[in-house]
């Protein structure tokens, strides 16, 4: 009993060094009981405080802490006498009300909430489809995707991550779809954190990938609750972390990072066609300055004839081979890259600017650079944005300079070695332990449909093959076959 | 101990990488062509051609040449004339002339091009009436002479009359007994003109004859499966010009003893032009029989020119080789070829005459 007194006592020393602790008593008009009050101003809506907790405390009979819960017109309301809760309490907003004759605590609601509105999405945007985005507060985001879900099967978990910012994590399954061992090993990492502060979703995402040290994104981050809802239904596990707008969906693939979620929107033909640019874009992107490099300084044999004219003239006035005149103008669309993304949007757009007319042709006119590879690296530039998640895009920036260094070394065989090793990499990389190449590798027929292409929807009836889900179908597809007429206008 | 193993690794292929020779495109002499001339007492002079590319204009026809006995001594001399190392990888045309093609021989000058890797077996070998020295200094058009030249003779194997050639056809035709190469044959008229003056056929890299143009059709034909050449018809005082759209040809072992081979030739062409009025059904099939008399007489004159000189460009050799058992070469080039009896069959269909009826 000594002992709980003097924590008390220890937290009140410390809150007091704090501006915002308050602690005020009052006297109740009808019983003249004295009452006390303690809250910190910068976390409790004194709004709340003033209209919907004091003219109750103040002008109701009542003298025991227990009659509160009858007069008081909020539901979370908690009595309890455990010493240990009243600094959580009171940094996550609660009030305490103390008497000076009981031991108990009552702590009444009162949060201040500021949620930023519900906005369109911005890093996935997509013309069609709904324009909601996930936005910073834990509880608006569950909103988003209970509207969207809305079947008991839907658990929302809760976890605490972080000794000092004490982050909200909250994982999302479909009890009866999920697959146990994928959300078992999902809460485990969670739980194994041991970290002191979380300030972003992205945080979570690094520490829980399966291989840290890979620069490939192993967990999907979205900002669209639609896709969430989605991917749950697919039996995939969602992770919400209180304070970020992005959901953390896990075990992905490699494909998913190239499928927009607008790939669903648009007819199946037309959206393979763009996955498919989209692969074609990535490889383009990562592969052509590196083969530009190696076929100039060895093969010279691989050129057509026809081509050689041009990429001769082009290069006569070029002092530099061509690995350093290839890194020079990488470099330089990097550059843009890193100050258009720095500076803000006003200043950005003049830098773009600059940095694509003046220094491009500059450079060209100055015989630094030879105007075919200033084509082709602006290409590859414009085809690195192609991808629809933020965080392959930058993987696919960096992956191109290893590239670049083996195709001077080695040339094309370089290439193929370093190509080779990219491929080792990624076969043995797994997301929450289920395989990242998949369907590739291992091959699983099944999940081609929805991997390079995406076949229409009554072709999708069975859960993907790699989540394992507990069950595999998710509609009966002999519902969606209709009967076939035998005249068009029957 | 993983680790040990790849830093080794990685360590060793960097060094491997200073092995590698590097060729930056626009520091070395993309030679495209490469010509030999026979000259007095025995030597040869080479002469190779490199396109000088120039910004916004064609591409300036650089030659040097220099004199000596055989290939690699001869490009030595030349890689003293030169401020940059010469390439082969782009290699496209390798002329001989005439007198050197007569008088020594061409094999042995063939025998480095088979043997670098870095050049492509799809080059075309040619021999030109004139030197190489000189058709290599005129001035053909756009895209500089090595590239003209080739691309003369990809035109006509695919749209004239010229049998399908290249060096790994030469090599083959050599040696495969059964049968003997052939050359497209090039002739300067002028300092801005060459044309195609025939097919050289060889034997051991001396050239023995030459199908003039007016037998080429014919020629291909016999030596090659898809013919897409245009052949006059005279008919009645009228003339009528065919072009073959599709052509194939079929060997027949028609009997061993005495050898008999029968060549089935099909056409199907259309009429190009015709000089007389009325094109009817009737007069066609003039046309048709006409056409098939033709063939027959130039093809069975051809073969029997072929046997009198003891060349087989057609590969008839090869054809009955495949269909005996123990065949003996020794005994097929001392009599049996020259007595072989060979049948030409040729079915002419016109399946087209024009679209305005």
């Amino acid at each position: 009993m000594k002992r709980k007194k003097q924590s008390v006592q220890s937290i009140k020393t410390v809150f007091t060094k704090s501006q915002d602790y308050k602690r005020i008593c009052y006297e109740n008009k009808i019983t003249k009981l004295t009452f006390t009050l303690t809250f910190l101003t910068t976390v409790t809506d004194e709004k709340i405080v003033r209209d919907h907790i004091l003219p109750f405390l103040l002008e109701n009979e009542w003298t025991k802490l227990e009659d509160v819960k009858s007069i008081l017109p909020i539901e979370d309301l908690q009595l309890t006498d455990d010493t240990s809760q009243i600094e959580k309490k009171l940094l996550n907003g609660f009030v305490m009300l103390t008497l000076e004759k009981e031991q108990q605590y009552c702590f009444i609601s009162a949060k201040k909430e500021n949620i930023r509105n519900i906005t369109v999405p911005e890093v996935e945007f997509s013309v069609i489809g709904p324009k909601e985005a996930f936005v910073e507060s834990l509880s608006e985001n569950l909103n988003l995707i209970r509207k969207r879900l809305q079947v008991k099967e839907l658990i929302v978990e809760q976890l605490e991550v972080g000794t000092l910012s004490k982050t909200n994590i909250v994982l999302l399954y479909l009890d009866g779809i999920t697959n146990e061992a994928n959300i078992n090993t999902m809460r485990q990492r969670i739980k194994d954190l041991e970290v002191d502060h979380i300030a972003d979703s992205s945080y979570i995402v690094q520490m829980i990938s399966d291989n840290q040290n890979s620069p490939f994104p192993q967990f999907l981050d979205t900002e669209r609750p639609d896709r969430v809802a989605a991917t749950l239904s697919e039996g995939k596990v969602v992770l919400l972390v209180d304070g970020s707008p992005h959901a953390i969906i896990g075990p992905v693939t490699i494909v998913e990072f190239f499928s927009a979620f607008e790939d669903y929107f648009l007819n199946w033909i037309l959206a393979s066609f763009f996955r498919l640019i989209r692969f074609f874009a990535v490889a383009f992107s990562v592969l052509v300055t590196p083969i530009y490099v190696a076929t100039l300084t060895y093969h010279y044999e691989l050129i057509p004839q026809d081509l050689i004219g041009i990429l001769v003239t082009s290069r006569r006035a070029v002092p530099f081979p061509p690995i350093i005149e290839a890194l020079f103008l990488e470099l330089t669309i990097e550059l843009l890259r890193e100050a258009g993304a720095r500076l803000p949007t006003k200043v950005g757009q003049t830098i773009g600017i600059v940095g694509g007319i003046v220094i491009g042709t500059a450079s060209v006119e100055a015989g630094l650079t030879s105007n075919v590879l200033l084509i082709f690296v602006a290409l590859a530039a414009l085809a690195s944005f192609t991808t629809p998640v933020y965080r392959i895009g930058n993987t696919i920036r960096l992956l191109r300079f290893p590239f670049l260094l083996v195709g001077d070394i080695w040339g094309l065989i370089g290439i193929s070695l370093c190509f080779s090793f990219l491929l080792t990499h990624m076969i043995r990389l797994t997301s929450l332990g289920r395989p990242y190449l998949e369907p590739i590798y291992p091959p699983r027929l099944q999940d081609f449909k929805d991997a390079f292409i995406r076949l229409p929807f009554y072709k999708q009836s069975k859960r993907p093959n790699q989540l394992r889900t507990k069950k595999a179908s998710r509609f009966d597809r002999k519902n969606v076959i209709k009967k076939v007429k035998k005249d068009i206008d029957e | 101990m993983k680790q040990i193993q790849l830093i080794t690794l990685l360590f060793f292929f960097l060094l491997l990488s200073g092995c590698v020779e590097r060729e930056i495109l626009d520091e070395i002499i993309l030679m495209e062509g490469i010509g030999f001339d026979y000259v007095e007492g025995g030597d040869i002079t080479g002469t190779i051609l490199y396109p000088d590319y120039k910004k916004e204009t064609e591409p300036e026809n650089v030659t040097y040449s220099a004199t000596g006995e055989i290939m690699k001594t001869i490009l030595q001399d030349i890689e003293r004339q030169a401020a940059r190392p010469i390439a082969f990888g782009s290699l496209e045309i390798v002329i001989f002339d005439l007198e050197l093609a007569k008088k020594r021989g061409i094999l042995d000058l063939i025998d480095a091009f088979q043997r670098d890797p870095a050049i492509g077996s799809g080059i075309y070998l040619a021999i030109s009436e004139n030197k190489a020295k000189e058709l290599f200094k005129g001035e053909y058009g756009l895209r500089g002479n090595a590239r003209f030249i080739s691309m003369l003779i990809d035109h006509n194997i695919r749209h004239e009359d010229l049998p399908k050639t290249n060096l790994q056809r030469f090599m083959g035709d050599f040696y495969q007994q059964g049968k003997t190469p052939y050359l497209p044959l090039i002739k300067q008229n002028s300092k801005t003109k060459i044309e195609l003056s025939g097919v050289a056929l060889l034997k051991y890299g001396k050239i023995v004859d030459v199908v003039s143009n007016e037998q080429s059709f014919f020629f291909k034909l016999l030596a090659d499966k898809y013919s897409n050449g245009l052949h006059r018809v005279e008919v009645d005082g009228k003339e009528a010009a065919v072009q073959s759209i599709i052509s194939t040809n079929r060997f027949e072992l028609t009997s061993r003893d005495p050898l008999h081979i029968t060549v089935h030739i099909k056409i199907g062409g259309t009429i190009n032009e015709f000089t007389g009025n009325k094109l009817t059904d009737s007069f066609i099939k003039k046309i048709e029989k006409k056409f098939e008399k033709e063939i027959q007489k130039h093809c069975t004159q051809l073969i029997k020119r072929f046997q009198e000189k003891e060349i087989d460009p057609i590969g008839f050799g090869h054809f009955v080789k495949s269909k005996t058992r123990n065949f003996d070469f020794n005994q097929w080039w001392d009599s049996e070829y020259s007595q072989m009896e060979v049948t030409i069959k040729p079915v002419v269909t016109i399946d087209e005459e024009g679209i305005i009826e």
